[in-house]
């Protein structure tokens, strides 16, 4: 007992009692309501079994109703290209205005810091705000296009099938993207400048050193910044709702939006609580792949 | 020469960027009737100053104080939950910490309209709902914790293993070294990463909506939204409220954000 | 004598119930509504009178978002954490009275001396009726008509007295006002993929024969194609797939649409914000003597199940059922029973809805109303995107509607 007392104060318990602790509450309020979704993606659920876990079980039955959707891989792959563009853009725009940044000229540090404003801005006035500028009729970015002359006829960015979700993508990379330039600044603030300096003598070229120095030093956080940035892709939900509610014809739906038309607005919260748990079954992907390129920062 | 070229690259980065910011505030002085006009307009011809009215009329002296104490509470929260944890993962490495660091990853998926049913329901058996802003803020650390360890855990992996080797030579406790030199040297981390948590806080909305009944605990966000909705008109009036709400904060985090980034370009670290 | 002690005693009882009445605690009644408190809120002003009335009730208001309002009932109803009093969309009223989580007020109705539900219009009665058993009471009611900008009708030379009154005539008189130099889209409505985009199409449908039961039919069909051309020659803006009645009817009062189809509830702000001469006109049928059609909205007041003082919940109902008369001009809802309004606002719009209201039917009504409006939209919004014609989408939807209803 006393030796479990000493490990815990001064020895490796002290490493675990910290990370179960953050474990234990992470398990109190995020684990529930995870395994309660979990459950009712196997069971069937009205509103009044909504509040307590024994309902009776139906088995695959909500999943089977889900695949036979006609609207579910549609749905499944406008998650994947939202996902992957978001991701792809934020990241390599965050990136490039962070390096940018970085290089010393007056007042460098105050316009970084105006970038945050858009992380502040409430989710809903930023969805009404984009809105306004993708109003096919009276909105200002077909405005600015066409008075450039750089198109002829209106463009209806959220209404057109072809374009709503891109144009739902082009709102979340500007949202994601102050998010990613702080942390990269962070972490290219991290790299000490005599290597450059030393590596600039050897005669090594910008592109080579940013290949060979600063995306090798950059690992540990350019994979926390992309496994934070795709769950929190997953978990955009405002901007679908004000901008173009999954519509026209699901042509900008993702699962998270979906899921909670199913729940809320069909009343459906079963087959609503199985695209979450697929949902979830992405991030364990996605979580498992981070786990792994953490080892190789320790290795190295 | 290279510097005034590099700072007019750079203002016309953020032109393009804070557009849509710029459009906040150009609305919160257009007349609501000017809103919706095409050609639209890029500067008000007749500029409305409703900011007193505002703020007056729709009470968000109580909303903001609402909005703060639960920021401050998430983040405090969060810090001593997540600090210690981050710590923990940035040391030591073996397979149960990889387990850890997965299953935090893996409880952060769904969005807030997800859980918010759930959560409701467990807060209700047991009776937090009665102080529905310590609910909120014990569901929002949820949400923001794995983001603190995740980040603050990328701060502790650049603190070289040997300082707190050596303060342990010198008799340190473990204890000790990590509040006396661990967390001083990652503080800029911990600064970063708080910051960026308080203000994910502060427009926390999902949960408010869901927890708090009573309009006097109200957060910020809700006040918003009870006169946002999808039947609105007063849109100078929504977007007066919103420049209230952001404003501070843009001109706080730009002067935290210099003392941030340059401290740590300073190198405390290495 | 006997009797002189009688009304003493009687007097003393009464006077000691009365101190008893006033010393106890007073009865919190938790009220819910969609309202919004500035604009002024239907309900917010009727709580405070009320309270005025009846100091020993408190009423305290919680605003629930009208697009949450179903997520929030749900959970309120599953952690018997309902209101005593709540505003409940016509179409969702039978969902929660097949379910148990209303109150069956009959009972009280047969002792009010304020309701008599058999005056209330067939449409709204049917919202509130489930097997047999009345569950609110209306607050008010709503219907679909005719807009247009009579300005607009004589600068194109067209007779601002003559409003189109067939859905060709619309379509062609549509056809005429659009001008895409001036920005003006002939018509505004809603296809929103949602309850909006169902409660747009069906009078269409409907005042060709076909309903929620029968939408396949030749008529919703012929309706479905109609407004496919509509979006297609840019008549009406390809955003009205993503927009809102509201939203849509801002840009009539913008003058950037000759006419618009919506509801009542645009009067207040179409006064303030349209700047031109706007009328009102029923809305159009398929064939010139033909029955015409309009959807029912607006809402019921209803009691749930759990309250704990449904006496004083339904007194609260019976005030709120008895302002009918004022709802026209302070809260732009029709009343949901003749009454007389004395000077209404916007007279001749008056005239127009309540006209409209005989011919208003309530979509369904159905406990499974959700599920059956979710493919009407979804087949509504596959035809405008051209995912597929008019008809398979329609055929698909009845497919699913049938699955609902046959059960």
């Amino acid at each position: 007992m006393s030796a479990l007392l000493r490990s815990v104060r001064d020895g490796r318990g002290f490493d675990g009692v910290l990370a179960l602790l953050a474990l234990a509450y992470l398990f109190v309020f995020s684990a529930f309501p995870l395994i309660y979704n979990i459950a009712m993606s196997f069971q069937e659920v009205d509103m009044f079994s909504l509040a307590s876990l024994i309902r009776p079980f139906v088995g695959l039955a909500n999943y089977q109703t889900l695949f036979s959707n006609p609207d579910f891989w549609p749905i499944m792959w406008n998650t994947t290209v939202f996902v992957a563009l978001c991701i792809t853009f934020q990241l390599a725009i965050g990136f490039g205005l962070a390096l940018f940044f970085q290089q010393d000229f007056v007042g460098a540090s105050y316009l970084r810091g105006l970038f945050l404003a858009a992380w502040i801005i409430p989710a809903l006035v930023a969805g009404a705000i984009w809105k306004w500028i993708f109003a096919g009729d009276f909105g200002v970015l077909n405005y600015l296009l066409i008075s450039s002359g750089l198109i002829n006829e209106k463009i209806f960015w959220l209404s057109t099938p072809a374009l709503s979700l891109y144009s739902v993508v082009l709102a979340n990379i500007w949202l994601g993207i102050p998010f990613n330039m702080i942390l990269l600044s962070v972490g290219l603030a991290g790299i000490p400048k005599d290597m450059y300096e030393a590596a600039a003598l050897d005669g090594a070229g910008a592109w080579k050193r940013f290949f060979y120095m600063t995306l090798p030093m950059m690992r540990s956080t350019i994979g926390a910044v992309l496994s934070l940035g795709i769950i929190f892709t997953l978990q955009q939900f405002d901007l679908f709702a004000s901008l173009t509610q999954g519509g026209p014809a699901n042509s900008s739906n993702v699962a998270q939006y979906w899921s909670w038309q199913l729940s809320f607005q069909n009343y459906d919260i079963a087959t609503g609580s199985a695209v979450s748990v697929l949902m979830l079954g992405f991030v364990i992907v996605v979580a498992f792949l981070y786990v792994r390129s953490t080892r190789q920062e320790h290795q190295a | 020469m290279k510097r005034y070229v590099l700072l007019a690259i750079a203002l016309c980065f953020l032109a393009i960027y804070l557009f849509p910011l710029y459009w906040m505030y150009l609305t919160a002085f257009k007349p609501s009737s000017e809103t919706f006009t095409y050609p639209p307009k890029f500067w008000p011809d007749d500029p409305q100053f409703n900011f007193a009215k505002v703020f007056v009329e729709k009470k968000m002296d109580t909303y903001l104080w609402n909005s703060l104490l639960i920021a401050t509470g998430t983040t405090a929260l969060a810090a001593f939950f997540g600090t210690g944890c981050a710590y923990a993962l940035a040391r030591v490495r073996n397979v149960w910490m990889d387990i850890v660091l997965f299953l935090i990853l893996m409880m952060q998926v769904l969005p807030p309209s997800l859980m918010a049913t759930p959560i409701f329901v467990l807060f209700n058996q047991i009776g937090l709902i009665t102080t529905p802003r310590f609910a909120v803020v014990l569901a929002q650390t949820a949400k923001v914790l794995p983001l603190y360890i995740v980040l603050c855990r990328t701060s502790f992996m650049q603190i070289p293993k040997e300082l707190e080797e050596a303060a342990r030579v010198d008799g340190a406790s473990r204890i000790a070294a990590f509040f006396r030199i661990i967390v001083p040297l990652a503080r800029n981390g911990i600064l970063v990463t708080s910051v960026l948590i308080f203000l994910q806080s502060f427009g926390e909305y999902v949960y408010s909506r869901t927890m708090i009944s009573q309009e006097e605990l109200q957060t910020a966000t809700v006040g918003l939204m009870n006169f946002m909705g999808p039947n609105t008109t007063d849109w100078n009036g929504i977007m007066t409220y919103a420049v209230i709400y952001v404003t501070p904060i843009v001109l706080v985090f730009m002067l935290l954000q210099r003392k941030i980034v340059s401290g740590l370009t300073a190198g405390a670290l290495k | 004598m006997a009797k002189f002690a009688k009304t003493i005693l009687l007097g003393a009882a009464g006077a000691l119930a009365m101190t008893a009445a006033a010393s106890a605690e007073p009865v919190e009644l938790n009220v819910w509504t969609i309202d919004r408190q500035a604009d002024p809120g239907y309900v917010y002003v009727m709580a405070d009178e009320f309270q005025k009335l009846h100091p020993d009730i408190k009423i305290n208001i919680k605003r629930v978002e009208f697009a949450d309002w179903a997520n929030d009932m749900m959970r309120a109803v599953a952690t018997g954490t309902t209101p005593d009093i709540g505003y409940v969309d016509n179409p969702n009223m039978q969902f929660l009275s097949s379910k148990g989580a209303l109150l069956d007020i009959t009972p009280y109705l047969a002792e009010s001396k304020i309701v008599d539900t058999s005056k209330i219009y067939p449409g709204p009665l049917s919202t509130i009726t489930w097997d047999g058993k009345i569950y609110g009471l209306p607050r008010g009611s709503n219907t679909l008509a005719l807009y247009y900008n009579a300005d607009m009708f004589k600068a194109a030379g067209l007779d601002p007295d003559k409003p189109p009154q067939t859905w060709q005539e619309l379509y062609e008189t549509a056809k005429k006002l659009t001008d895409p130099a001036k920005n003006v889209y002939g018509l505004a409505f809603s296809a929103n993929g949602n309850e909006e985009g169902t409660f747009q199409f069906l009078p269409w449908a409907q005042s060709a024969g076909a309903d929620y039961d029968n939408i396949a039919a030749d008529g919703a069909v012929k309706a479905l194609e109609l407004w496919q051309k509509i979006i297609d020659e840019k008549i009406a803006s390809p955003d009205t797939l993503i927009r809102g009645q509201y939203d849509s009817m801002a840009t009539f009062n913008a003058q950037n649409a000759a006419m618009g189809i919506s509801g009542p509830w645009e009067l207040p702000r179409m006064s303030k914000d349209a700047k031109f001469d706007f009328r009102v006109a029923t809305l159009p049928v398929w064939n010139l003597g033909d029955k015409p059609a309009s959807a029912l909205g607006e809402g019921n007041n209803a009691i749930f199940a759990k309250t704990q003082h449904p006496k004083e919940a339904f007194m609260f109902l019976e005030y709120l059922y008895s302002q009918m008369p004022r709802v026209w001009n302070e809260f732009g809802f029709v009343p949901s029973y003749p009454v007389e309004v004395k000077d209404p606002k916007w007279p001749a719009a008056y005239a127009i809805f309540v006209e409209s209201m005989q011919n208003a039917r309530a979509r369904g009504p159905s406990p499974d109303w959700a599920k059956i409006s979710t493919p009407i939209s979804t087949a509504i919004q596959q035809a405008l995107t051209h995912k597929t014609d008019a008809k398979t989408a329609l055929t698909e939807a009845q497919a699913k509607i049938d699955a609902v209803i046959k059960k």
